[in-house]
């Protein structure tokens, strides 16, 4: 049960990095951020070797797979796929104060993985494909990138509002320019969208290969459907009408809300082939 | 005909069509589909009955008004397409290759700079240069003056077509399936075979062309006693004789013959039960487990068949044993009785006969199988493939143009005017474009 303590260890140090990047935030202080951007980095070696180490055990039990077939799994894979792909941002955006914002997606997601099952289970026969790996990995980079984008979203709406009031100080004072924002909410769905949509494809390859049909309007598929077809409304009201700032950033915390439902409210709410049952 | 051209190549009619489907999708996975009418009847107040049977709700992605949905996006894709290809078409047909002052200000990044001497002597060095830090570029001269013009990641600006033709493919793809393909199911006891499956959701039978017996079926679990693998022993028989046969066919590794595709989809009791042998290979190959039900001969791989006559529970006060009878075209059956779970090598008959062993009588099972025909299904690949491409071409090309213009300034200097653009990833071309600067700035200095 190593792989738990490991994936409770990341919920910490996730809550922790929440609350840093706000307290920097608040306080006006980059020096807390920087620690935040430490922990941040401390929770991607914890929850990797958590992955790893659950793979491995799984072995030991002689079922050896990968782990993302169950809520728990797929949760904390989630989260794992947030905190890098924020790593990422902050790297090449050089700013921490996005961090407030995303983190304590990622921290929210653990805090919820871990009133859930965490026992390795085997995998049913449906589950038992090379398909699995490709399908969940894709899907989960889209979500995490999509996540990634409605935080920034929300930064945006906040910091455009005090830009149109000609406020510059406080807390939002801190967030980098709307313009800037506006332009990683776009990117980061620039992201998503082919990640999605190569999971979608992959879950259609795998369904073809385990039932004989690609496409057979079960509730998950055709939520993944409708959440893909809400972002390419996004490109598209962005690249040929104009969609810029306010109600691209809307549209793209709806986008992430058909995400989440897709992912948790269609097993939670819905009945259908997928296993991330629950719970 | 105008107007009616700009409806269907409108983004706008784009965005709606789109909301329509996804609103329309969230309502058929509110509504659980195709479920029994009786049921629907349970569920709904007669009136909400009425209105959604009559709106086709209980099937809903198959109904006329979800299908004109997905007509009118894809006329209005093919529209849109058609509609703009051309244009995509001549800017990297007929580019425009003169930097004159009307472009370099309309040009996001542009830089000036002067030089002595005469633009001849000066274009084959910014040349060479242009083609060592970007591209090898077009050169024209115009009298005193010369125009360069160079450009990359063109690809970028078809990413769309692809994309949007992609989607195309995909719906052709889906509708060569639904004409020329069918879908249907075959419960088949063990032992037993068809040649005709029922076609999902008709009445009509779909003849294989070919037989497909179940030789057997059987579930192993994992020690907690969860399920691991649903396993049919499959046999195609065609033109009179076994041409395949597939061992292990689970879910997740269907069988396939003549372009039909079996899937292992669910299990259950044909009732009654069947007496399960193992016969043991000659020269040590893996031994086989073979389903008896009574009095029905199984083929014995090489040799010949065995059948199941009889079982008592208690054979001479030995406990339960099977009598069978083991036969080989041109000699005489021989007929044994085995004790349940005996040793293999008792029950060994000589003159070649592989040793068999009873295991048990166990429930006379049947396997589940989906079958599928979809010559449709290459062609949704493709579209599939197609669309991965055509979407990485739109977001993660871009098309960058440089110009480069050397001309006679009022002061008789030579005047160089450096221009750039990128449909795509603007920063990043901002930063290519300060270091082609700075290259060609330093030459010859
Ligand atoms: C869900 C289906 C669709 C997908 C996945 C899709 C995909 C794309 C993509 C990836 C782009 C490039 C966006 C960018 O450059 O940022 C694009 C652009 C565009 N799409 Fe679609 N599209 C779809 C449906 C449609 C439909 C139905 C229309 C019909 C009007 C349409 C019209 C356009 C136009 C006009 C552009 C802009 C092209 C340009 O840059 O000039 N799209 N689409």
């Amino acid at each position: 049960m190593s792989n738990v303590l490991l994936f409770n260890l990341t919920t910490v140090l996730f809550g922790a990095a929440s609350v840093l990047y706000l307290g920097a935030l608040y306080a006006k202080n980059d020096r807390i951020a920087v620690y935040g951007s430490w922990v941040c980095a401390l929770a991607a070696v914890t929850s990797t070797a958590a992955l790893g180490v659950r793979w491995l055990e799984s072995y030991r039990m002689g079922i050896g797979r990968i782990p993302v077939t169950n809520l728990y799994e797929s949760l904390v894979f989630f989260a794992w796929s947030v905190n890098l792909f924020y790593m990422a941002v902050e790297r090449k955006y050089g700013s921490r104060t996005i961090g407030a914002f995303v983190m304590p997606i990622a921290f929210l997601t653990m805090l919820f993985a871990v009133t859930n099952d965490s026992t390795i289970q085997p995998l049913v026969p449906a589950l038992q494909s090379y398909w699995l790996h490709a399908h969940v990995i894709t899907c989960f980079v889209g979500y995490a990138a999509f996540a990634v984008s409605a935080g920034v979203a929300v930064m945006y709406l906040l910091k455009s509002r005090r830009e149109r009031e000609g406020v510059s100080g406080g807390v939002v004072g801190r967030l980098p320019e709307s313009r800037v924002l506006d332009d990683l909410v776009y990117r980061a769905i620039v992201w998503g969208f082919p990640f999605l949509t190569a999971g979608i494809i992959t879950g259609a390859a795998w369904a073809n290969y385990a039932w004989g049909t690609y496409w057979s309007w079960d509730p998950k598929e055709t939520w993944s459907l409708i959440v893909w077809l809400v972002y390419a409304v996004y490109l598209h009201a962005r690249i040929t009408r104009g969609w810029h700032g306010r109600r691209a950033a809307i549209l793209s915390i709806v986008g992430f809300g058909t995400t989440l439902f897709c992912y948790l409210g269609v097993n939670l709410l819905l009945s259908g082939l997928h296993s991330y049952g629950g719970g | 005909m105008d107007r009616l051209w700009g409806f269907f190549t409108s983004v706008k009619l784009a965005v709606f069509t789109l909301i329509a489907l996804a609103v329309a999708s969230v309502f058929g996975t509110l509504v659980e589909q195709n479920l029994p009418r009786e049921k629907y009847r349970e569920i709904y107040k007669d009136w909400a009955f009425e209105l959604m049977d009559r709106t086709d709700l209980f099937d809903m992605y198959h109904s006329w008004w979800f299908l004109a949905l997905l007509v009118l996006f894809t006329v209005n894709l093919a529209c849109c397409t058609i509609d703009r290809f051309p244009k995509a078409l001549n800017v990297v047909r007929n580019p425009r290759t003169k930097l004159d002052d009307d472009l370099a200000d309309t040009l996001p990044l542009a830089e000036r700079w002067k030089r002595k001497g005469a633009a001849g002597e000066w274009a084959p060095r910014y040349a060479d240069a242009l083609s060592s830090l970007f591209a090898k570029p077009l050169v024209a001269v115009e009298g005193e003056e010369v125009h360069m013009y160079a450009e990359a990641g063109m690809a970028s600006r078809f990413g769309v077509y692809v994309t949007h033709l992609s989607i195309i493919v995909i719906f052709l793809g889906a509708i060569v399936g639904s004409v020329a393909g069918f879908k249907g199911f075959a419960n088949i006891p063990e032992g037993e075979s068809v040649s005709q499956v029922p076609v999902r959701g008709g009445s009509r039978m779909q003849d294989l062309g070919f037989t497909l017996r179940c030789n057997s079926f059987r579930v192993e679990t994992y020690p907690s006693g969860q399920p691991k693998a649903y396993i049919s022993d499959l046999s195609v028989i065609d033109g009179g004789r076994e041409v395949l046969r597939k061992r292990n066919v689970v879910v997740n590794d269907p069988l396939r013959y003549k372009g039909i595709w079996f899937y292992q989809a669910s299990y259950g009791e044909a009732g009654g039960a069947v007496a399960r042998v193992e016969v043991h290979g000659a020269g040590g190959s893996p031994p086989e487990v073979l389903s008896l039900a009574a009095g029905r001969p199984v083929a014995i791989p090489g040799y010949g068949f065995v059948s199941a006559v009889e079982y008592r529970q208690d054979y001479q006060g030995a406990g339960p044993a099977l009598r069978l009878i083991v036969e080989k075209p041109g000699v005489p059956p021989s007929e044994l009785w085995l004790p349940e779970g005996g040793n293999p090598g008792t029950s060994a008959g000589g003159d070649g006969k592989p040793p068999i062993s009873f295991r048990g009588l166990a429930p006379w099972m049947f396997t589940g199988l989906q079958v599928a025909r979809d010559p449709g299904v290459g062609i949704v690949w493709v579209g599939c493939g197609l669309m991965i491409l055509g979407i990485v071409m739109a977001f993660f090309l871009s098309h960058r143009r440089v110009w480069l213009r050397l001309s006679k300034g009022a002061d008789g200097r030579l005047e160089v005017v450096l221009g750039g653009a990128a449909n795509r990833n603007r920063l990043a071309f901002e930063k290519a474009f300060g270091k082609i600067r700075d290259g060609l700035k330093g030459v010859g200095a």
